[in-house]
């Protein structure tokens, strides 16, 4: 069971995807955007973190870019609508550990964490 | 402007339906039930005539989520339901798991993300083939008429390329409608990458 930081502005998409993560024993903590992610970074610290890209005020790529440069090193899935090839190519060269295409597979999704928690940055 | 050939229109057909396609891949995935699409239908629009366009079109009230996006070419992407449709899809989506709260709201939250995942398979299939990197603004729920909704958005763009294609769920008498603009401008951008996706 892990803690992880569920990041996305869509109640839609939270509510698929922590279906999932509660399947697979999860807690979940959820935030709407990069920057209240980030404030809640700063009392608590999840296993793994799952962020969308698109979203308001703060998007998810940004989001990845300042948590890197301030050298935190928990591992971060990214979960986007954006279909873009070269989206993926941004992500991992920031330090993400996987991108998946919205609605992720949620076996994958689940494996994709195990891996993520194994490894680390 | 450029012009554009039989050749290049059917290129462009292709690259729409091959990014209806993806989108309609993904609400299958979603709804776990079988997807219809149409051929796409493509129109170039004038400037003066654009708000014409626009008006001749139903006056309906439709549920519409707008997803503008912007690079080498730029446009408005809109997902199109009716009222009828767009509640039997949320209800499709939500099932039995409609959490407690503003049933608006959910509706809403749900609509938004919907067109926001279907309209990113459309458009960014079509950026994948046409190798141009896009950026997107933030989708927005909107009710009301094509008309009431779109003018506004649209009253700084000149000329249009304008893209339709409808799908349906058959079985849950569901249909919708993606709607393209690209603006012109960026327009002959989108057809040097069309161009040069053709022909390599």
């Amino acid at each position: 069971m892990a803690i992880i930081l569920h990041v996305d502005d869509s109640s839609f998409s939270r509510l698929q995807i922590g279906k999932v993560l509660k399947n697979g024993g999860h807690e979940i903590i959820p935030a709407d955007n990069g920057k209240s992610a980030l404030e809640l970074l700063r009392t608590t610290t999840p296993d793994l973190i799952i962020s969308d890209i698109l979203m308001p005020d703060m998007d998810g790529i940004t989001f990845l870019e300042i948590l890197r440069n301030r050298g935190n090193t928990i591992p971060i899935i990214m979960v986007t609508a954006d279909v873009q090839k070269d989206t993926e190519t941004i992500c991992l060269a920031l330090g993400a550990s996987a991108l998946f295409n919205k609605p992720p597979n949620g076996d994958d999704l689940l494996a994709a964490i195990v891996q993520a928690l194994g490894k680390g940055v | 402007m450029a012009i554009i050939t039989d050749d290049l229109m059917d290129a462009l057909r292709e690259i729409i339906n091959i990014g209806v396609g993806k989108a309609a891949g993904t609400l299958n995935e979603l709804l776990a039930h079988h997807i219809t699409l149409e051929v796409p239908r493509i129109v170039i629009i004038h400037s003066n005539d654009l708000g014409e366009h626009i008006s001749k079109r139903s006056e309906e009230t439709l549920s519409l989520v707008t997803l503008p996006f912007s690079g080498q070419f730029s446009g408005l992407s809109t997902l199109l339901f009716s009222m009828d449709s767009a509640s039997k899809l949320v209800d499709m989506l939500m099932g039995e798991e409609i959490p407690v709260g503003d049933l608006d709201a959910i509706k809403t939250g749900t609509l938004t993300e919907i067109g926001n995942i279907l309209l990113n398979a459309v458009v960014g299939s079509i950026g994948n083939i046409l190798n141009s990197r896009l950026s997107y603004s933030i989708p927005t729920y909107h009710v009301g008429s094509l008309r009431n909704i779109l003018l506004p958005i649209l009253q700084q763009e000149s000329e249009a390329l304008e893209v339709t294609t409808r799908f349906t769920v058959q079985s849950r008498h569901i249909t919708g409608e993606i709607l393209l603009l690209f603006k012109v401008g960026s327009f002959d951008s989108f057809i040097e990458a069309l161009e040069t996706a053709i022909n390599g």
